[in-house]
């Protein structure tokens, strides 16, 4: 049992104690879902501080660390061949930053669900079993498995949302489980097609192995995702590129890029507050992480000839998701589309196919996951003082909370790009790689960076309209005195949970090369992957 | 026809070994019928033990039967691995619903029900192990008189009849026009035996008009037994009137049987390049596209829970037959899913009766707010429901995805646009499934209700099995190769 599958299963741990302590301790399941994450926390930290910078991973098997490889399933299923499914493993500079922000972000969802009162065993349960599937699909290897865990992320978020969740939790509950199923069974049909198209060069048996899925040399000829030599189409389309279609369009649900996004302001919106900061601080990026880890490193043909379209999906979803932040006027639902926004900048870096634009999205995953999950906790903050967050009903926020009107205050300049802070460094890189895309002839125009840069004048629009409008002027609140009584500042834990949040990201602005030192190697080794197709 | 008498005899009294679960059987339904008749009354359950020893002892024959494959009785009777694994999931089963209707249905003299339920399994050990349709015609009839009888046994108003009687009608109707095929085919053929190449050249050498018919008429009477569209009507009527216990068993052990023999059917009758073999694909593969989307569609509009599960299993029909689409030389997954199938569907309807028996109501609306009162229940059932969809970590997820495998390698190899819908209305139909299917944790644990619901708390065996088939639905979705690697050891 090595590291990585420790801190895969430690919340497995987690959930069976905490359903073995009857519920008159109730008190005490809070403190072993702290425990536990804190320690994943520290397995990640120590991960992260081991980690050989040098080696690139992507396809070469070689150059993943803390590998583990197991045999699990092996049937035999007569002429269809051998089933070939291992337990594998394993981390390099794509997945360890995600790993180390999801250890991270987990922590303070903890840190946010301090007053759950409501049936605290099957929260807390649920809370680690989703912990647990996340660490899982950051770090496996072989398709099968990470299907598994993709899937299993599903049903703890789904009761999180529905039995935790505000008035239209019923609704956002279904609605973000049927989106999700809809891209991932349909994932499973192509999972099933590459099984087939890929050999194992060691034994010879089909494989589900997701490194030998990204080497043409291990495609049989003729199969039906074969890279040369393939003939197969489906409705007029070649093979390879339904394929790719279809497993970008499960990711895309996830990152969500629009007009696949409507789920998400649904579901952040009725989310308690400690599942809406796993929602955007964790969830999204699994679906960037699988554009990069399957979609363009299995296809990376198709990834070639298809980055003009994916360029302008991420900048329509950049433009289009600030707009409607600025019109919004739940405070809650405007962070929900400045998710959106930024994470459209992702996918813009994803397909610039430079390698400033990939490491900027890789940065801007990082430095989006801690901050939105910063901006929501601040949000639930309010929530949980008056049970309500309409942008309108607050007003000279300022007087009444300083130390929270701080904190919001950075945290909003941080996430609009101002120089100095992570979001910065994101966007930046991301726009720089769009701008070189053309020098470099990866098919991106200049105008799409240009979108790219339209998309953060707006997002300092809509943050800081926002800050006005709530937090400076004369005091006026909708529920009068109550309210007045009821807005007490930050309390130490709030403090505790927001500080390194901060601090991360005026740290990582200052010093990107903290994320930038350890994915380098594996953003250039993507590159190289791809660029024989360019 | 110059066989001599002693050499028939010597035959029979040769292939006797081969039919000893099923002459234990035969011995245990007519013990039971003299149990029922005399000992019912003095001593309670007498029968139901009869029942369980004659099952114990079916079950030891069948292990110790495992290695053997041959045919006797003049090739009527076939023993293969194929046979043996079904028959063993049947008799399993089979011990199951007879706990179940023990638990049940204890306060009247029932006894004759045990021996009406041996005389189905009988029916669909026969349906499993032959290729011969005369065999099959009988073991047909004897499941569905047995059947008949079953779901009109404790019928006690006027619905519970209702559902008797259509079930009766409908029935008789389907094996009557399987009959007529049936007699089509043997004029056409000369003989009975499906796989033998006498009956295929004579399917070769038939007129196109006559064969259709004939093989139309046949697919009505597997088609009824194994409910799929357009001869499910009956079902959802049958499974919400009949008994929980009766339900559980219509839904998995009749289909176990009529899906052996469709499956041996299916593969000898498209191994060659024929008319009526790509009649019979085409069939199949039009009849799982439809069976799969009225299924899972109908079952959305449903309130009653054992309604839902009624279409369910007829979505579920519609897998089935895409994995005998795919049934090649092995055919391990097709028994993983059957399997599967048996598992969670007998852990839903023991979850559906126990619920009934706080609440005395099957409609999902009065499941509202009972996961705070019965958490572990709940849970299991969710489970269950979770697998049923497809999702993993379970049994469920594991057995689709050998469905979709199997049929993806023929795609691959035939390039044919009617298999890759199939796949496609597969998949998506998992996606419809969620929503009916969640409709149970949906119901019990976000919604809340404004009746209190006096719960009991009970530990009954009934409920013990049912978590140990959850646990195995987990167990079996994480670790296949437990099931796997017993279930194909003999077919290497």
């Amino acid at each position: 049992m090595g590291l990585l599958s420790i801190l895969i299963f430690l919340p497995l741990v987690a959930t069976l104690l905490i359903l073995a302590i009857p519920s008159s301790a109730k008190a005490t399941y809070k403190y072993i879902a702290l425990c536990f994450t804190l320690l994943q926390f520290g397995i990640s930290l120590y991960l992260y501080g081991n980690f050989d910078a040098k080696l690139g991973g992507i396809e070469q098997m070689d150059a993943y660390q803390y590998v583990e490889q197991l045999a699990w399933i092996r049937m035999d299923l007569g002429t269809v061949g051998k089933l070939e499914i291992d337990y594998f493993i394993g981390i390099d500079g794509i997945s360890l930053p995600l790993i180390v922000l999801s250890t991270l972000v987990m922590l303070m969802s903890v840190g946010a669900s301090w007053n759950i009162d409501k049936s605290p065993k099957g929260y807390f349960a649920l809370l680690m079993i989703l912990n647990m599937a996340v660490m899982g699909v950051f770090s496996a290897l072989d398709f099968f498995l990470f299907y598994v865990f993709y899937e299993v992320m599903l049903l703890p978020l789904y009761f999180l949302i529905g039995i935790w969740g505000g008035a239209r939790r019923e609704y956002a509950a279904i609605k973000f489980f049927i989106y999700t199923l809809l891209g991932s069974v349909l994932m499973l049909l192509v999972i099933v097609g590459l099984y087939f198209s890929v050999i194992n060069p060691a034994t010879g048996a089909h494989t589900f192995n997701m490194l030998h899925m990204m080497n043409p040399a291990n495609y049989v000829d003729g199969s039906f995702f074969a890279h040369i030599t393939n003939y197969h189409e489906v409705f007029g389309i070649p093979a390879r590129l339904i394929g790719f279609i279809v497993l970008f369009f499960a990711f895309a649900i996830k990152v969500p890029i629009v007009p696949l996004h409507t789920w998400l302001p649904d579901a952040h919106v009725e989310a308690p507050t400690p599942v809406s900061i796993i929602l955007a601080g964790v969830l999204l990026k699994v679906g960037g992480y699988g554009i990069i880890r399957v979609c363009y490193s299995i296809f990376p043909d198709i990834a070639a000839n298809t980055n003009w379209w994916l360029a302008l999906i991420g900048v329509i979803s950049i433009v289009y998701g600030a707009l409607n932040a600025l019109a919004q006027k739940d405070l809650k639902r405007m962070i929900a589309y400045s998710s959106v926004s930024h994470m459209g900048f992702v996918l813009l870096g994803i397909a610039s196919l430079t390698a400033e634009g990939l490491a900027g999205a890789m940065f801007q995953m990082v430095s989006h996951g801690f901050l939105s999950a910063a901006l929501f906790f601040l949000v639930g903050v309010l929530y949980d003082r008056v049970h309500d967050r309409y942008i309108y009903n607050f007003r000279g926020l300022a007087s009444l909370m300083p130390k929270y009107t701080a904190y919001v205050a950075i945290a909003f300049f941080a996430s609009l790009g101002l120089p100095g802070f992570s979001a910065f460094i994101g966007e930046a890189f991301v726009i720089i790689g769009a701008f070189n895309a053309e020098s470099m002839s990866t098919g991106i125009p200049r105008w799409m960076a240009v979108g790219g840069s339209i998309g953060i004048l707006l997002s300092a629009a809509y943050f800081l309209w926002t800050l006005q409008r709530m937090f400076f002027g004369q005091t006026r609140l909708q529920g009068g005195q109550a309210w007045q009584e009821a807005l007490t500042d930050l309390n130490t834990r709030e403090q505790v949970v927001l500080f390194p949040t901060v601090a991360l990201a005026l740290l990582l602005g200052i010093m990107p090369s903290l994320v930038f030192g350890n994915l380098n190697a594996s953003v250039i080794q993507l590159i190289d992957l791809i660029k024989p197709y360019l | 026809m110059n066989v001599s008498i002693p050499h028939i005899l010597d035959q029979i009294i040769a292939s006797v070994p081969l039919f000893k679960p099923e002459l234990v059987l035969i011995i245990g339904f007519i013990v039971c019928i003299f149990t029922a008749l005399f000992f019912e009354k003095r001593w309670k359950n007498s029968t139901f033990i009869a029942c369980m020893v004659t099952l114990a002892f079916s079950l030891y024959y069948l292990i110790d039967q495992m290695p053997n494959t041959g045919t006797g009785f003049s090739g009527m009777w076939l023993v293969d691995p194929l046979s043996t694994y079904a028959r063993l999931v049947i008799i399993c089963s089979t011990l199951i619903i007879a706990i179940f209707l023990q638990q049940r249905h204890s306060k009247k003299n029932n006894g004759d029900v045990y021996s009406i339920l041996l005389a189905a399994t009988l029916g669909m050990h026969v349906l499993s192990s032959t290729s011969n349709w005369l065999m099959a015609f009988i073991g047909i009839e004897m499941v569905s008189i047995a059947s008949y009888i079953l779901v009109g046994y404790f019928s006690q108003n006027k619905v519970q009849s209702e559902a008797a009687m259509k079930y009766v009608l409908f029935g008789s109707v389907c094996a009557a026009v399987m009959l007529y095929g049936l007699s089509l085919v043997y004029g056409l053929t000369g003989n009975l035996d499906f796989q033998s190449a006498m009956h295929l050249q004579g399917l070769m050498d038939a007129p196109k008009a006559i064969i259709t018919l004939a093989l139309l008429f046949i697919f009505v009477g597997i088609g009824f037994k194994l409910s799929f569209v357009p001869f499910h009507v009956w079902s959802p009527d049958v499974y919400q009137g009949a008994p929980t216990a009766i339900t559980a068993f219509l839904s998995t052990i009749p289909k176990v049987g009529a899906i052996v023999l469709f499956a041996r059917l299916y593969q000898s009758w498209t191994s060659t390049a024929f008319y009526f073999s790509e009649l019979s694909t085409w069939f199949i593969i039009g009849v799982a596209i439809v069976t799969m989307l009225i299924g899972n569609l109908a079952a959305l509009r449903q309130q009653d829970v054992k309604r839902m599960m009624a279409y369910s299993s007829i979505g579920h029909t519609g897998l089935l037959l895409m994995a005998v689409f795919a049934y090649q030389d092995a055919f391990s997954y097709l028994l993983f899913y059957i399997v599967a199938y048996v598992v969670m569907n007998l852990a839903s309807f023991i979850f559906i009766d126990q619920i009934e028996q706080q609440t005395g109501s099957t409609s999902l609306l009065s499941y509202a707010g009972l996961g705070k009162k019965m958490p572990l229940l709940f849970t299991a059932f969710t489970l269950v429901a979770v697998s049923l969809i497809g999702i993993p970590p379970t049994v469920g997820f594991v057995a689709k995805l050998m469905v979709f495998t199997s049929t993806f390698s023929f795609f691959q190899s035939s390039g044919d646009t009617g298999v890759l819908v199939m796949l496609i209305v597969g998949a998506l139909t998992s996606v419809i499934s969620l929503f009916f299917y969640f409709k149970i944790p949906l119901y019990a644990f976000l919604r809340d209700t404004d009746q209190p619901v006096a719960v009991k708390k009970q530990i009954s065996v009934l409920l013990c099995i049912a978590y140990t088939l959850t646990i195995l639905v987990i167990l079996f979705g994480i670790f296949p190769n437990w099931l796997m690697a017993y279930l194909s050891t003999s077919f290497s």
